[in-house]
């Protein structure tokens, strides 16, 4: 069990942050040194900061719904946790971001599980209604097409290897910037754009021929719809 | 027309400046650096459009929603709950090693009663065993007063004859 500083111990009393300063006006670093000195409340602004990125990486990496609130949790009480070691020189959402990747990492590897992987492949009507998507350029309407449109993606995803599938995941699908993944990751950014871009052409080596098996399967679909 | 040995990919020297140039964030210099290398190099061209439908292909995938306002108050909860477990923790720290100490304590009164006793024991043991040696042996090997020499002179004479006697 990590060590909780003395001041942060449940016997001490919860001091409201001030509304002014609970307000976007207050920067991370005011946050932190105030969380540092023992403010649960301004670890608490903290949180809800960055809660929703923390979720977006967690989700990216893990792709397993159900346990990503779980790991997003231990992430922040880790924080809380190690936030008086935080000496600032970095910014603290990168500070939290290496903590959730080891987070991920951790967790992985400690349940032995990779990130959610799809046993079936596609079948060849799945990989036409997906085309049609794509080739629409326009979302699938109605929950369900939704849903399924979700599902034939993260088949498509997890059968590419696991950093290629995180980095397109982080990028694309949760918004975050080259230079965000460099610094989560450890990379430089030049670094993370080739991969990123490998990886966009091994998604689509992974789409075509699946594709291509699809359209051998039913040439008169394929026909019509060059047609 | 540039060539590319790999096989359906881009020009390395050129993969992280199509990924800008994907992203739309290349300086004007740059921009028309890949424009006309595009216009050259076959690979890079359709590595580019495979690339931009990848682009597509991945905006059907849907982001991770906000947790909400519980999310906080679920983290502060479990904040206090791990606090909670170690300020338990720390309590029954103390009490572990006070238990250590009296069962160390015991142990060692135990052998120092069981030194104790031996020893005793065997003290009695050793001076019964005295006695009886002193009364059954000490005749056998006592000197006889008879035969004792009376003084230096005689010792000397003794030593004499017993050296010329071996001779």
């Amino acid at each position: 069990m990590a060590h909780v500083p003395k001041s942060m111990a449940a016997s001490a009393p919860a001091i409201a942050l001030p509304m002014a300063r609970a307000e976007k006006k207050v920067d991370d670093r005011e946050l932190v040194r105030l969380s540092q000195s023992g403010l649960e409340s301004a670890f608490e602004e903290l949180v809800k900061r960055h809660q929703h990125r923390i979720f977006a990486l967690v989700s990216g990496i893990l792709r397993r719904p159900d346990d990503v609130e779980d790991v997003a949790q231990q992430v922040f009480l880790k924080a809380y946790t190690g936030i008086r070691r935080f000496d600032q020189r970095a910014a603290f959402s990168t500070w939290l971001y290496k903590i959730a990747v080891n987070e991920c990492w951790d967790y992985l590897r400690k349940r032995k599980v990779r990130p959610l992987v799809y046993e079936a492949d596609l079948s060849e009507e799945q990989v036409s209604r997906l085309d049609g998507i794509i080739s629409a350029d326009r979302p699938a309407e109605g929950a369900n097409a939704r849903t399924e449109t979700r599902e034939l993606l993260d088949r498509m995803l997890s059968s590419l290897p696991e950093q290629d599938r995180q980095l397109l995941v982080l990028k694309e699908i949760e918004g975050f910037s080259v230079q965000e993944l460099a610094k989560i990751l450890d990379l430089n950014a030049n670094t993370v754009k080739v991969r990123l871009f490998r990886a966009r052409g091994r998604i689509m080596d992974a789409y075509r021929r699946r594709l291509a098996s699809a359209n051998s399967a039913n040439p008169g679909a394929a026909a019509q719809k060059k047609g | 027309m540039e060539t590319n040995l790999g096989l359906g990919t881009a020009c390395d020297k050129y993969e992280a400046l199509l990924e800008d140039y994907l992203q739309a964030e290349l300086s004007g210099a740059e921009q028309q650096t890949v424009t006309d290398h595009l216009k050259r190099c076959d690979r890079c061209l359709s590595a580019l459009e495979q690339a931009k439908v990848s682009v597509r292909l991945l905006q059907l995938g849907e982001p991770a929603a906000d947790p909400g306002p519980g999310f906080s108050r679920n983290v502060m909860a479990r904040i206090h709950a791990a606090q909670a477990e170690k300020t338990v923790e720390r309590g029954s720290f103390w009490p572990r090693f006070i238990l250590l100490g009296w069962r160390f304590a015991a142990t060692a009164t135990l052998a120092l009663g069981i030194l104790v006793t031996y020893d005793v024991g065997w003290a009695r043991h050793a001076a019964s065993s005295a006695v009886t040696a002193r009364a059954g042996v000490s005749d056998i090997f006592a000197p006889d007063p008879a035969a004792a020499p009376a003084s230096r002179d005689e010792v000397l004479m003794m030593v004499a004859e017993s050296s010329h006697g071996q001779n």
